[in-house]
């Protein structure tokens, strides 16, 4: 079953509480927060979220989503995962504060993650703190890591490329974990501190000019949404099939509060309809969201 | 000599012909059509499960941004996001009506003739325990005038309740000068409870670009935030009239719960917390039988509206 765009309500999902392990600087204003919840880890896969809360607090109220970034292992076991994010708002503010013990809340695994279908090439391509879902989604399809419980079919990729914009080098994030999964990591920096200067986008056209077979690649896709509308308009142009993880505000991450709607291409007279990213997202093939 | 306190309080409420098996339910808006809770709560536990409120025709919704956080509270504007009532009986109400648990539907309409079509049809539903009209959505033009003009909501009132015998509930609007002159007006066409509060209309400010946040730019605010206006509305409309009550405004804790209950609410309407956590529910639930317990009641019913307000010398 292609799991895009099918309503992925929270049926696997579980909630609990947990005191984070630690809460790391990883790059310039960029976290890496540690929290233990086996059952979780177990069965969250590439591209599925969580909700995340400080607990027993009224201000921030409202949990926020963040992509997985990794599962860890204690003493052998899948113990928990590992979260990044930009401190921006807020939340991530209150976040950047919380040292180890702090309690928070966590639900998942939500959303419906990347399509597993094997490939020749899988081709990534982050904006800024996009990048978040692609470590677990390389490591998967080079077949260094598995995911889900059941264990989904691992998606298979001869190749994984990285194509990873930001502002500058300073937040750049987690490099070295991609490049110890084997994952091929191309850089674009806006003021040329590090990699190519200029956007991501440029890395992705030269990539896809030498690929050989384009019919065999596939990009996944995750950034600020004007770079997302740039990745989809290479992808049509080029032929290649290109899946977008979109980033809505979100409130509750499972279906019921209706805030995180996107306007995906349907059979209405509109010819597109509000759906929700938490639920019916937040991969989705990029032909179908009017971005 | 006193009755002696039942070990396990009774947690049974009746609102009008309403029976519920205990006083706390899930807000319309806040909890989808139950499917998507069903993993993470036991739906079956619930005093009851209101849906999301559907209208006659379906609504794409509000442009983004629908929802901004503000201190301790949401503001949102969805505004009525939903694929219409034939949608709603072919696709939700079959799986709703299996979940043992009393199912009260929710409905708005943009006239009183739409309002009584929709729960003429819903009234020949089997299933259901009760209507809750939404004369109070802040975002729909239309919606929130029939719980903003006394005469409007006893005409809409008493036309759903003469065509429809299903129980009703009013879902009351705080945007109001005089919040009991319109729960009067409930009460006299017959409402079998009223629910209050629905949000509190506000508004939230990107100063930097100069624009509104909301893409509605103004929406209802609900959670921790509001819930000292809902007690108010809820103290001073269980002392004009005899219908009973249930509360909703920012309830997230068994304390909230209580409170309700000894302001005059008969049962209480989760709805935001349902965001903030989303097993709360169930967590009050266990509760509820301990907290009554403390208070030396034998049952919830009989804490509703135990307030002593001492007058003044």
């Amino acid at each position: 079953m292609n799991p895009l765009n099918a309503a992925c309500y929270a049926d696997r999902a579980i909630w609990c509480r947990a005191p984070v392990v630690e809460n790391l600087v990883i790059a310039e204003s960029t976290f890496r927060v540690r929290i233990p919840c086996p059952e979780l880890a177990r069965r969250i896969i590439p591209g599925q979220f969580v909700m995340l809360r400080l607990a027993e607090r009224s201000d921030p109220l409202l949990a926020r989503p963040f992509a997985l970034y990794d599962t860890y292992r204690d003493a052998g076991e899948l113990a928990g995962i590992d979260v990044v994010y930009l401190v921006k708002g807020r939340f991530t503010t209150a976040m950047s504060r919380c040292g180890a013990g702090t309690e928070v809340e966590i639900w998942g695994p939500l959303g419906n993650g990347f399509s597993s279908r094997p490939v020749e090439h899988l081709i990534m391509v982050a904006g800024g703190i996009g990048q978040t879902p692609f470590l677990a989604l390389g490591a998967e399809f080079l077949g260094r890591k598995r995911f889900g419980e059941p264990e989904r079919e691992r998606g298979t990729a001869r190749r994984v490329t990285f194509c990873y914009g930001a502002r500058r080098s300073s937040m750049l994030a987690g490099l070295d974990d991609f490049r110890n999964q084997g994952i091929d990591v191309r850089v674009a920096t806006d003021d040329g501190s590090a990699g190519h200067h200029g956007f991501v986008t440029d890395l992705l056209r030269q990539l896809l000019e030498g690929e050989v077979s384009l019919a065999q690649a596939r990009i996944a896709c995750c950034g600020p949404e004007p770079m997302m509308a740039a990745v989809a308009r290479i992808a049509k142009e080029a032929g290649v099939a290109c899946e977008l993880s979109l980033e809505t505000p979100m409130a509750c991450g499972i279906g019921v509060c209706f805030t995180c709607v996107a306007r995906i291409r349907t059979d209405h007279a509109e010819g597109w309809d509000y759906k929700r990213t938490c639920v019916e997202g937040p991969v989705f093939d990029a032909t179908q969201v009017l971005l | 000599m006193t009755d002696p306190i039942p070990l396990v309080p009774d947690l049974r409420i009746a609102l009008g012909r309403i029976q519920l098996p205990n006083p706390i339910l899930v807000a319309s808006g806040t909890f989808g059509y139950a499917r998507e809770m069903a993993r993470l709560v036991r739906l079956d536990r619930l005093g009851g499960i209101i849906p999301k409120t559907i209208t006659q025709q379906p609504r794409p919704g509000n442009r983004p941004w629908r929802t901004v956080e503000t201190a301790s509270g949401l503001l949102n504007s969805i505004g009525l996001d939903n694929d219409g009532i034939d949608a709603f009986i072919a696709h939700h109400l079959p799986y709703l009506v299996t979940l043992r648990a009393p199912i009260i539907v929710s409905i708005a309409g943009k006239s009183a003739d739409e309002f009584v079509g929709m729960a003429e049809r819903l009234g020949g539903c089997a299933g259901l325990t009760a209507l809750e009209l939404n004369v109070s959505c802040p975002n729909v033009s239309g919606g929130v005038d029939y719980g903003a003009d006394s005469r409007q909501c006893f005409d809409v009132v008493s036309r759903v309740r003469a065509r429809c015998g299903l129980p009703i509930i009013v879902k009351l609007t705080p945007n109001v000068t005089r919040i009991v002159d319109i729960a009067k007006s409930a009460s006299d066409a017959g409402a079998d409870a009223i629910s209050l509060i629905n949000t509190v209309l506000g508004m939230a400010i990107d100063w930097r670009h100069r624009r509104p946040l909301l893409g509605n730019v103004v929406g209802g605010l609900s959670g921790p935030a509001i819930k000292p206006i809902a007690l108010r509305c809820v103290y001073q409309v269980s002392r004009a009239v005899r219908t009973p009550l249930i509360g909703i405004g920012g309830i997230s804790t068994i304390d909230d719960v209580m409170e309700f209950l000894v302001a005059g609410a008969s049962a209480i309407q989760i709805g935001t917390a349902n965001y903030t956590d989303p097993t709360v529910s169930m967590r009050l639930l266990d509760q509820l039988p301990v907290a009554l317990t403390e208070a030396g009641v034998p049952s919830a019913a009989e804490l509703v509206g135990t307030l002593r307000v001492e007058s003044s010398p």
